[in-house]
């Protein structure tokens, strides 16, 4: 039996595009093994895919769309010969990206959301010729914008200010909140650091139907050129409630919101697509109508829903 | 045989020790030589070892010096300090789950699935289910809930804790954290109430135990490389730039998986089990609970925030520095709480009114806690800015008296506030509490809590009658005893310390006014208990306290235990300074006995329980002293054995005053007489009436010894035939005598004998009557033991001996004639020595008959000492004296000193041929 095992050196496998991806492969076997060669790949590439949402019949047919290179390396590690038998630590250290070849696309941030995914790969391959199986293992690692290429400290501090009451709402409301009114008001920042929480605050001045509840809502907004269309969808990546029934009123309520890693990059906007986010705070109302309603989506627009969409811009910052 | 003579005068001043005037006091030695001795001791000790309390006194310098460098930016919280704050929270814990204990059922609503899970709640079957459903679709939606017994939840609890915990020994965090966000997601649902403390407890346990996990593997990472090689090693008080890279991102990866919680109240629980670990991340770890402080105003329910700040308040101290900022913001935010629970007259939260009452209840430890935290270690300084803080102060040194505060919130911050805050604003305070009446708290409770801070630390005079005042119009609005009394009883103290006699008199009539109508329950009996204590307590002189207005009507009020406490008090002062004369107190103190004695319920108590009273009413009745009123000391006397008839001890004490008392009569020469007569009648009436045999002797003694000493003889022939009958009655229902009541029997006995060498014969009866009674009593009782035997064969002729002397050793009174009287007839010495030789015979008898060798030896020995200096050595003498040693030696080692001495003794009594004779 033999195995393959590629171990990067850095534990969160957190690269930047011109550092040095470094690691060793780590062989295991029982018995000596003649190779004829050993090959470590880099592959970076964002993946499209229009499916759902708004995107057409036709488009979804079609699919996945003809994924974006963004890296792809390919090195000789070993030259042909043996490996003797036990636990053998071959080191190797691989250029993401020289300074001079900019012919490729940017290296962005890896993201995995729902229609696009910006994913980095390393796959180690022992090629053993035809009587044997070659042997090879792939392992992902996560590329982060250099840090000369990133925003100066610090963000600025900019928060919009909110007003949230019944007439500011677009969809239709239960009539008690037509009539009863409420006001709740607040400001967040709309640009942020990946790497700071979202913060904010947020008052409820009047309501005269008792809240059940007040959520912030992360969202991404994926939008793919497809032919001459551009297909955008927006999903729901994180929810995280900040006041749980009804709360006193003129009471200063914070927002604070940490990032989620990996579902989140700095906001990207390329030819063929681009990734964008948003907050949504959303105030549910008691109603004996929303308990019929348990499992519907939270950010559709309900009755017993008033709800407020900011942009939300992420940068990357040292 | 021949009685030897005695010249007993002689013999006492040839056998006196030699006396001899000295100059020092043989206890008290001189100075110099101590000295020297000491001086050597302290020279060796400081070279052997170091005594801890005599340390050098620079090891003390040294270590204030530290403790003053490290202070300036950073406290790390010694060990000492982390585990009394371990220990604290262990016991408040404690208090928590026993102060609500865990209802018999729980009903939970549907989101504790995890509990849920493996119980076997009582599920409804799918089908009634739906029938249901089609039924009422609203309704069943809304009571979607589940019962489990209390216990079954908190097994299951325990369960989900090692879970946990074997999820993480198992390297599998994920699961660890996912189940800890269900248990800390449990928290949310407050329906269960009564039970939600306990929740806490044991949801929190799990919280620190994560907490714990988390902090430990962040720690190993900062300290080990991946292989296990040491990269540092941190100090207590590391810094965030101590920890390497991949302990800060897994310990940022951490806050990460936490704040990803979607719902607010776990995520807010989770934050702070892992609240230690932001040390990791950054220098300033507290500005975190500034904001979670925050945060928590998002839970609107009441309970679940409080406790939510609760746990706050508790993981807080496992920070370096403590700032308590956030724990005022979080009393503050606590406070509009509940003014809106205590405002809202619907029905809020699910919640009728009438667990208003159980919600604050419910919430008033979180606060306690808090308040606590707060002024642990403030100093005044800072309790004034803290005070300014929760809007109750104008300045640092001035208070809002207007503003008013929720009454439970001011209970607790008056509960900590240092005593020297309390005393110098004691005005404010008070006005503070007049205003703050809300329904949380009972008013009474806060004025009483006021005065017992005020008692701690006394205020300035002024402010003391300001508040006097103040507190006198306050209570006179209270109509209701207990009210009254709850708030009274602290300023009595000040009161009595003050001098403040009129507001005394005030509360006292007031007292009397609110409870002598009617029924006062035991509660307010507690009390008055204690305010009639410190008045006792503070007056050392009762006829002060029995003078004071309404005090005796106060007493009459109380029953009960209380009662009896009071009563059993006020008799311990009573009899403390010696003897009670005023009839008047007698008079009251003898009602006080009277209730104390009907609280005593004979019947159904132990020994042990009315001992206490007994004794106190006892020594009542000896301190009592009419003065010359001996007539009326008799008649109280005679008043004490009606009334408490059933105290044995008591009776007891009754003889002996009488025979004090006619001893003190006879003192006036014998003009009394005949009221020694009735004390005489009065104790022999009184005897009989007490139960054990032993002390009825004794004082029938007693009582012969005094009607000699009043020359009434008939009456003392009369009292010692009582006791010699009544050992005749010995009770042996409880098995044979213990060896002391034998030895007080033997004793007594003894005694009876040397009384009679006073008394003087009965020519009616024969003057060896009494000895006879005494022979006969010997023979005839099975429990009288050979040893026994021995020593009252001897005090026979001990005493026989004694009578045939032309001198007698004492007289009871000159004017009384003893046995001298019969001086000289040859009949009466005859007679005398006829009895003895009976006597002596059966004592060699009893001797022989000792199956046991060792006491064979020494009954022989105490028999012939006795025989030797009693009798002429003689012919008839000699030879039984030989054998009493022969047996002596035969059973004795010859280097017994007893028996080397009685040996010596007799050859000192007899011719020298006997002595040969001994010594072969």
């Amino acid at each position: 039996m033999s195995t393959v095992e590629l171990k990067l050196s850095r534990s969160n496998r957190i690269y930047r595009p011109s550092e040095l991806l470094q690691g060793k492969i780590i062989i295991k076997s029982s018995s000596s093994i003649s190779h004829y060669g050993i090959h470590l790949t880099v592959n970076g590439s964002a993946n499209l895919q229009v499916r759902g949402g708004s995107a057409g019949v036709i488009e979804s047919l079609y699919g996945v769309i003809k994924p974006i290179k963004i890296v792809k390396k390919s090195i000789e590690i070993r030259a042909s010969g043996k490996i003797g038998s036990g636990t053998t630590e071959i080191p190797f250290a691989v250029t993401l990206r020289q300074p001079g070849e900019d012919n490729l696309e940017r290296c962005y941030e890896t993201f995995h959301g729902a229609n696009i995914s910006i994913q980095y790969m390393a796959t180690v391959d022992i090629m053993r010729g035809y009587l044997h199986k070659s042997l090879s293992a792939t392992v992902e690692f996560i590329v982060e914008t250099d840090k000369a290429d990133c925003l100066e400290q610090p963000v600025s501090p900019e928060m919009v200010i909110f007003y949230i009451t019944q007439d500011t709402q677009r969809h239709p409301l239960l009539p008690e909140l037509k009539s009863g009114g409420f006001k709740v008001t607040g400001k967040v920042s709309t640009q942020c650091s990946l790497l700071s929480p979202i913060s904010g605050e947020l008052t409820v001045e009047a309501s005269a139907v008792p809240i059940r509840s007040i959520d912030i809502h992360l969202l991404r907004v994926e939008s793919i050129l497809s032919g001459e269309k551009i297909v955008t969808e927006t999903s729901l990546i994180q929810t995280t409630q900040i006041a749980d029934g009804d709360v006193c009123r003129n009471m200063t309520l914070p927002i604070y919101v940490i990032l989620p890693r990996l579902l989140t990059c700095p906001t990207v906007l390329a030819g063929p697509f681009s990734i964008e986010f948003k907050i949504s705070i959303v105030i549910t109302f008691q109603s004996e109508l929303s308990k019929l309603h348990t499992k519907s989506d939270p950010t559709t627009p309900r009755l017993w829903l008033a709800m407020e969409t900011l942009p939300l811009e992420l940068v990357r910052t040292n | 045989m021949e009685f030897r003579p005695r010249n007993y005068i002689a013999e006492e001043e040839s056998h006196a020790l030699p006396r001899s005037r000295v100059h020092d006091h043989p206890l008290f030695t001189s100075c110099p030589p101590a000295n020297h001795l000491q001086v050597d001791f302290v020279d060796h000790e400081n070279h052997d070892f170091i005594d801890p309390l005599r340390a050098p006194a620079t090891n003390e310098v040294v270590s204030i010096e530290g403790v003053q460098d490290g202070e300036s930016s950073f406290t790390v919280p010694s060990k000492a300090a982390t585990e009394a704050f371990v220990k604290e929270w262990t016991s408040f814990k404690r208090f928590l789950m026993q102060k609500f204990p865990v209802s018999k059922m729980v009903s939970i609503s549907s989101m504790s699935d995890v509990i849920i899970k493996t119980s076997n709640a009582n599920l409804k079957s799918s089908t009634s289910k739906h029938l249901e459903e089609l039924d009422d679709p609203e309704k069943f939606a809304e009571e979607d809930v589940k019962v489990i017994t209390g216990q079954e939840y908190v097994s299951r609890l325990h369960e989900l804790k090692d879970e946990i915990k074997h999820a993480w020994s198992a390297g599998d965090r994920v699961t660890s954290l996912k189940l800890s966000i269900k248990v800390a997601r449990l928290l949310m649902d407050t329906s269960v109430l009564q039970f939600y403390p306990t929740l806490f407890v044991l949801a929190t346990e799990v919280m620190d135990m994560l907490g714990d996990m988390v902090w430990e593997r962040i720690k190993k990472k900062a300290e080990f490389a991946e292989d296990g090689t040491r990269l540092c090693s941190l100090s207590e008080n590391f810094k965030a730039h101590n920890i390497c890279f991949d302990a800060k991102e897994t310990c940022y990866n951490w806050f990460c998986k936490v704040g990803s919680t979607r719902e607010l109240l776990p995520r807010i629980y989770l934050e702070l089990a892992i609240l230690p670990c932001w040390r990791f991340l950054v220098d300033r770890p507290e500005e975190s609970l500034q904001r979670l402080v925050l945060m928590s105003r998002g839970l609107a329910d009441p309970l679940a925030s409080s406790f939510c700040r609760l746990y706050m308040a508790h993981c807080a101290q496992k920070l370096p520095s403590c700032d308590i900022g956030h724990l005022i913001t979080s009393v503050n935010d606590v406070k509009i709480l509940l003014m809106r629970i205590l405002s809202t007259k619907e029905i809020t939260h699910g919640k009728s009114m009438n667990n208003r009452g159980l919600l604050v209840s419910l919430m008033e430890p979180t606060i306690e806690y808090t308040m606590k935290c707060i002024f642990k270690d403030a100093s005044q300084r800072q309790v004034g800015s803290v005070l300014v803080e929760l809007g109750l102060g104008r300045n640092q040194v001035e208070l809002f008296a207007d503003n008013p505060c929720v009454s439970v919130v001011l209970h607790h911050l008056l509960k900590e506030l240092p005593s020297e805050v309390v005393s110098s604003n004691a005005v404010e305070l008070l006005r503070l509490i007049e205003c703050s009446s809300d329904k949380s708290y009972d008013q009474c409770l806060n004025y009483r809590l006021l005065g017992f801070r005020l008692c701690e630390r006394r205020p300035k005079l002024d402010i003391v009658n300001t508040v006097a005042d103040r507190i006198i119009q306050v209570v006179t609005l209270h109509d209701k005893l207990g009210d009254f009394l709850k708030i009274v009883d602290p300023y009595v103290d000040i009161f009595l310390q003050n001098q403040m006699d009129n507001h005394l008199n005030t509360i006292l009539e007031g007292v009397s006014e609110r409870a002598c109508s009617k029924e006062i329950v035991e509660d307010d009996v507690v009390v008055l208990h204690s305010i009639l204590k410190k008045l006792l307590s503070h007056f050392k002189d009762l006829e002060y306290v029995f003078a004071l207005n309404h005090f005796l009507e106060i007493l009459d009020v109380m029953y009960g235990s209380s009662r009896s406490i009071i009563d059993m008090q006020i008799l311990n002062m009573a009899t403390r300074n010696g003897h009670i004369n005023n009839p008047t107190t007698i008079e009251l103190l003898f009602e006080v006995c009277h209730s104390l004695h009907d609280g005593i319920d004979f019947a159904n108590v132990k020994d042990d329980d009315y001992q206490q009273p007994a004794r106190l009413i006892s020594h009542f009745v000896l301190m009592v002293d009419y003065g010359a009123e001996i007539e009326q000391h008799l008649t109280f006397l005679v008043e004490c054995r009606g009334a408490f008839g059933s105290i044995n001890e008591l009776k007891e004490t009754l003889v002996h005053s009488s025979n004090r008392l006619a001893t003190k009569a006879l003192k006036d020469g014998r003009k009394h007489l005949s009221f020694v007569k009735s004390c005489i009648a009065f104790s022999e009436v009184t005897i009989p009436s007490i139960s054990a045999q032993i002390r009825q002797l004794n004082l029938y003694l007693e009582s012969a010894e005094v009607a000699l000493l009043a020359g009434l003889i008939s009456h003392s022939d009369g009292l010692v035939d009582s006791a010699i009958s009544c050992m005749q009655s010995v009770d042996l229902i409880n098995g044979p005598l213990a060896q002391v009541d034998v030895d007080a029997l033997v004793t007594s006995i003894q005694k009876l004998c040397s009384l009679l060498v006073m008394v003087p014969g009965n020519p009616e009866l024969g003057v060896t009557y009494a000895l006879k009674s005494i022979l006969s009593l010997i023979n005839s009782q099975s429990w009288i033991t050979s040893r026994m035997k021995i020593k009252i064969f001897c005090a026979i002729i001990s005493l026989s001996a004694t009578l045939s002397q032309n001198k007698l050793p004492y007289n009871a009174d000159l004017e009384i004639l003893s046995n001298d009287l019969f001086y000289g007839d040859s009949s009466y010495v005859q007679e005398l020595v006829s009895l003895s030789e009976h006597v002596l015979w059966n004592l060699v008898e009893v001797i022989e008959q000792e199956p046991s060798r060792a006491a064979r030896g020494g009954m022989a020995l105490e028999a012939c000492n006795c025989i030797a200096s009693s009798f002429k050595i003689n012919n008839d003498i000699q030879p039984v004296c030989s054998k009493l040693i022969e047996t002596a030696k035969s059973s004795l080692s010859p280097n017994d000193k007893y028996l080397q001495s009685t040996i010596k003794f007799l050859e000192l009594q007899q011719p020298f041929d006997f002595t040969n004779q001994l010594r072969s």
